[in-house]
């Protein structure tokens, strides 16, 4: 699409370090500004992808022991930079469910306006895929405002599927209802 | 040693020095005391024992007992050397040569007190007694290697080069062929340097050649030896050989600019000054193109042409070079081209050049004349470059609007608030350039360079104790600001002085700028350690260079501005005697203010009182803790209040004045401040040197012609000499006037007019003019003012050029007719009008600075979380290309998602 030159794109976690330039991201992209637990939690969860993982990109391990490290709250942020410039951000949650299987909601999912449409939301959105079907995980599952197609275009091309609908969702915007838009795994081998 | 002692004491005397040498102080201070039960007197246990105190911080015994030993025992050399040693302890050099001397009188052939006399006489560059010295080790010695390259080295020193290679000769006369053993190759390779360094130095460069030749199995560094080869043989006009020389050595390190610049001067096509014929640029050029083939990695050999090619070759060329480094997304790139504006006609041809790429950029997503799509980034890092491109032009509103719309674009990049930060500083607004610079800062906590950055933009906007803060994050903990002087911080202590300055608290003023004298005291004292180690390791040419260097240590640019803040504050304390200078401070301060400051001092004499008792405890731990060293005295004077309070600053201003004068001969501001001191204290005759000598190096300088005039306004008022001091002095100064071209028979209001007629266009001439009207006819004021007002910004001068109107500039007038000229009407006048030209700046208060109450950056509003500009342009509706997805969600407020997960 896009560009005629090769940049990289490269993912990293958030560190207190440099959790600005989340806020910056945040700022611009979405309409709500998130309070400080917000960051707090996204930097413990940075220091989670760093214990968990081997390489640079911040592979995420899941290991249930280490979830107990950083609390109740489990928020997993990564960022996406396009040759070094931090462009986008992916927030999800980990949930678990009645039974004990643990599914993702996807929080938020954000890339600049001039970089978009260059496959830096999909690297994004299958890196928390990867690690998904990597850890176990049952679903995967977000909220979308029934008006906007393109995201639920986007979504549908990852195997996601609109399961709910919830009236009344938003109270400030309209539409004010939204899509329950969920991906689930094969559970072949979720039985460890 | 010893030797008046029965046998007993003599070994009790040993195990001192013994205990000595191993820091075993304590065993050592019982040896002494149970030879002393016995001969209290003896001279050189007394000595010893001094010395021994000496380290376990108990000065004052020390130098009782040294002195004592020396007063009972004046014949031993033991005594004499300990008192030495002592000196040397607290780097009193001249003392302890004078000690050493006198031991060596007793005991001529002692080479311990040799070699340290030595090591004091290349310190205080006592260079002929550091040959004598060394020349005596060699004769006492000469089985020693160390011995023959101290001795060459001296007699170098000792401007004698080819006397030193003789003595290297024949050193190596003494050595076997097989000579140097495997693992002193590296220093014999040093040795050889060192000797061909200095046949070139004498200009034998056949004999270097030869000798460089001869050795070369024997010399490993390999490239050291190709260098020395390649300037050999440019010296010796062999430019064939030099150019493949040199190719080679860029096959190594494609990106030396020394190894192009010897490559230009084997084709004849060096300057100097950079100025090139027509001729030689076709030919410099063709030499380029075909090096940038070879090495096509290189980024130099792609730079360095555009420093002399010209128009159109030019502007083809940089936009070949820029093109890269902004797809690639290099912050750098301005500064890399920085030096092309001083040119008088590339800045036009780069803001042509990257004007058209923006708009290409923008219109079509690909560079002019190319199809090849740019990524996203390309954009920003345009508009990156010439927010700074108009920045650097003056023209500050321009640059505003690039960067605002580069942040906008990408709001990530750390770079971007960083270079806003320096265009708001340079418009006049710093509180808001401290408040972009913190939130740079803000983006990364783990960059000290960011961080430091932003410590000066707090400093410039005078926010003292907030830099302070801001600064500590980065010192080691516990031990805050005095980790910032140990570092020696220097840029720290300018730009913290600077502050405390402007704020008028001379003593902190002044602490800091001494601090930065002392440091460079520190980094001459550094040196010592390497007398002896750099002989001992062969590092001959490195330790010659750091010699060489520590000689014009203080005319660096630090020492330069710290010595003439330093003499400005003794200047104003000078003219403001003590009791009435804080006094005054207060009076001009609003209520609110004086009320903070009253706080502020009683907090401070809190501390100071808590200072004083912990030092006392140190002081008395430190006793406790003998031999240990690891108390910090506490700084009895943190606020410099002992230093403002000299009898005569004049005298102490002196000080830094003569190295000044001494290391920064060339500096208007040397003989400026050496004018302001020289005329208070009276000495006429210097202040007419420093006149006479800023007329040289600037006779049209506006401070030259202020100079110039108070002068002979102020020696001429003076009634008829009395003295034959005053005879004298009007005789010199007679015989010196017709040698000023400006007086040439003129009265002093003539050469102010002529002054005038000279710089009509110019602002800061034309304010020196009318300032020194005034002084000559203080009634003529209004015509003065007058002067000043009729002046206009960006006027076309008959070559072409346009002289702007400068920030600073302009407040020194409104300071003029504020404080000098004293009418507060034509300042507030002044003040409107530059407050229109230069909206941004806090001083005038000007529209868009942060001043006002509606500004961002005003600090009685409360900003918002990140700093940010409330109405940001981009961000909250770019929907719809499918990337940016669930954005809206997050604005419910839905009791169905509690906050907390479930588990």
């Amino acid at each position: 699409m896009g560009t005629g030159r090769e940049a990289s794109v490269s993912l990293d976690g958030v560190r207190d370090k440099n959790v600005m330039q989340l806020k910056k991201l945040n700022t611009v992209l979405f309409p709500v500004r998130y309070n400080d637990k917000y960051y707090a939690d996204a930097i413990a969860s940075g220091e989670f992808t760093k214990l968990g993982s081997s390489s640079l990109l911040g592979e995420c391990d899941f290991d249930s022991d280490r979830i107990a490290l950083i609390g109740k709250r489990c928020i997993f942020v990564s960022s996406a930079y396009y040759s070094d410039i931090c462009v986008g951000a992916i927030a999800c949650r980990l949930e678990k469910k009645e039974g004990g299987a643990m599914r993702v909601y996807i929080m938020t999912l954000g890339v600049l306006a001039p970089y978009r449409g260059i496959g830096i939301g999909s690297k994004l959105l299958n890196h928390v895929l990867d690690i998904c079907t990597k850890q176990n995980i049952s679903e995967i599952y977000l909220h979308v405002q029934t008006n906007n197609e393109d995201a639920i275009k986007f979504y549908k091309k990852f195997g996601f599927e609109i399961t709910d609908t919830i009236q009344d969702y938003y109270i400030n915007i309209e539409p004010r209802d939204c899509y329950v838009v969920t991906k689930s795994f094969a559970q072949s081998e979720a039985s460890k | 040693m010893g030797a008046s002692l029965p046998p007993k004491e003599a070994n009790l005397f040993k195990l001192i020095v013994k205990s000595y040498e191993t820091k075993q102080y304590k065993k050592g201070l019982k040896a002494a005391d149970a030879i002393l039960k016995k001969f209290p007197s003896h001279g050189e246990t007394l000595s010893m024992k001094g010395l021994t105190l000496n380290c376990m911080d108990r000065k004052t015994e020390a130098y009782e007992l040294v002195r004592l030993g020396v007063k009972n025992d004046i014949k031993s050399h033991v005594c004499w050397h300990v008192f030495g040693l002592l000196y040397r302890s607290d780097r009193e050099y001249r003392e302890a040569i004078k000690c050493y001397r006198n031991a060596l009188r007793i005991d001529p052939e002692n080479l311990e007190i040799l070699r340290d006399l030595s090591l004091l006489q290349a310190q205080m560059r006592d260079l002929s007694g550091f040959v004598e010295t060394r020349q005596q080790l060699l004769t006492l010695k000469p089985n020693h290697r160390m011995n023959w390259i101290g001795f060459a080295v001296s007699q170098h020193l000792n401007s004698n080069a080819s006397k030193a290679v003789e003595i290297l000769e024949a050193f190596e006369g003494t050595l076997e062929d097989d000579y140097p053993p495997e693992n002193e190759l590296c220093e014999h390779t040093e040795m050889i340097l060192y000797k061909v360094s200095l046949l070139e130095e004498i200009g034998a460069f056949d004999k270097a050649l030869e000798e460089l030749h001869k050795k070369e199995p024997k010399i490993v560094d390999k490239l050291s030896y190709k260098e020395l080869e390649v300037s050999l043989l440019s010296k010796l006009g062999r430019p064939a050989e030099a150019d493949k020389l040199y190719r080679v050595l860029l096959s190594m390190n494609p990106d030396n600019y020394r190894y192009y610049e010897g490559l230009q001067k084997c084709f004849g096509l060096y300057s100097e000054s950079g100025q090139y014929s027509s001729d030689k640029i076709e030919k410099l050029n063709a030499l380029y193109q075909s090096l940038s083939e070879q090495y096509t990695r290189s980024s130099a050999v792609k730079r360095i042409p555009l420093d002399f090619l010209q128009d159109e070759s030019f502007k083809e060329a940089v936009a070949k070079y820029i093109k890269p480094l902004l797809t690639k997304g290099v912050p750098s790139l301005f500064s890399d081209l920085s030096s092309l504006y001083d040119h008088p006609r590339k800045p036009d041809i780069l803001e042509q050049v990257v004007v058209e790429m923006e708009h290409s950029i923008r219109t079509t997503g690909s560079y002019p004349g190319s199809d090849v799509k740019e990524p996203p980034s390309t954009l920003l890092w345009t508009l990156f470059f010439l927010a700074q491109h108009y920045d650097k032009r003056g023209q500050y509103d321009v640059a505003l609007g690039k960067i605002d719309e580069a942040i906008a674009h990408t709001p990530t990049v750390i770079d971007l608030y960083s270079v806003k930060s320096r265009i708001m500083k340079h418009a006049g607004d710093l509180t808001a350039a401290a408040a972009l610079a913190d939130e740079a800062r803000c983006m990364d906590l783990a960059d000290r360079y960011i961080n430091s950055e932003c410590v000066k933009r707090m400093l410039q906007a005078d926010q003292v104790t907030l830099a302070e803060k801001t600064a500590v994050l980065f010192t080691k903990e516990g031990d805050q600001i005095n980790n910032l002087h140990d570092m020696q911080c220097m840029w720290y202590d300018l730009a913290s002085g600077d502050s405390y300055f402007r704020q008028g608290d001379l003593g902190r003023a002044l602490k800091r700028f001494l601090a930065v004298e002392k440091h460079y005291t520190d980094i001459s004292e550094d040196q010592f350690d390497f007398h002896s180690y750099c002989l001992r390791k062969m590092t001959l040419r490195s330790y010659v260079d750091m010699l060489k260097f520590q000689d014009r240590l203080h005319s660096f640019p630090y020492f330069h501005k710290a010595a003439i803040r330093a003499i400005r504050c003794y200047l104003k304390l000078h003219d403001s005697p003590k009791s009435t200078a804080e006094e005054d401070g207060m009076s001009k301060m609003a209520p609110a203010q004086k009320k903070k400051m009253k706080k502020q001092k009683k907090a401070e004499e809190r501390a100071k009182k808590e200072a004083e008792s912990k030092s006392e405890e140190s002081t008395a731990s430190g006793v406790s803790k003998s031999g240990k060293k690891n108390v910090k005295p506490v700084d009895p004077d943190p606020h410099g209040q002992k230093l403002i309070q000299v009898e005569e600053p004049m005298a102490e201003a002196s000080k830094y004045l003569r190295l000044l004068q001494k290391h920064s001969p060339n500096s208007l501001e040397t003989h400026l401040v050496s004018f302001e001191v020289n005329m208070r204290k009276q000495k006429f005759l210097l202040a007419f040197q420093a006149v006479k000598q800023m007329l040289k190096l600037d006779a049209e300088n506006p401070d030259s012609h202020r100079s110039l005039i108070k002068f002979f306004l102020k020696t001429e008022s003076t009634s008829a000499p009395t003295t034959e001091a005053e005879k004298l002095r009007w005789s010199v100064l007679e015989a010196e006037r017709p040698s000023i071209s400006q007086l040439q028979n003129k009265s002093l209001v003539e050469v102010n007019e002529d002054f005038l007629g000279r710089h009509k266009d110019s602002l800061v001439h034309r304010a020196a003019y009318a300032e020194m009207l005034y002084l000559l006819d203080p009634s003529k004021k209004t015509e003065a003012i007058k002067i000043i007002e009729d002046s206009t910004s960006k006027v076309v001068q008959t070559n072409g050029a346009q002289i702007e109107w400068k920030l600073k500039d302009c407040i020194a007038v409104h300071k003029l007719l504020d404080t000098v000229l004293l009418d507060s009407e034509a300042a507030s006048r002044w003040k409107s009008r530059c407050a229109e030209y230069f909206p941004c700046s806090t001083y005038f208060e000007g529209k868009r600075s942060s001043v006002m109450p509606d500004s961002v950056y005003n600090s009685s509003r409360k900003s918002n979380e990140n700093g940010d500009t409330p109405n940001h342009p981009m961000g909250q509706t770019e929907l719809g290309d499918g990337q940016v997805m669930d954005k809206s969600k997050h604005s419910r407020a839905s009791p169905s998602q509690p906050e907390e997960a479930p588990f």
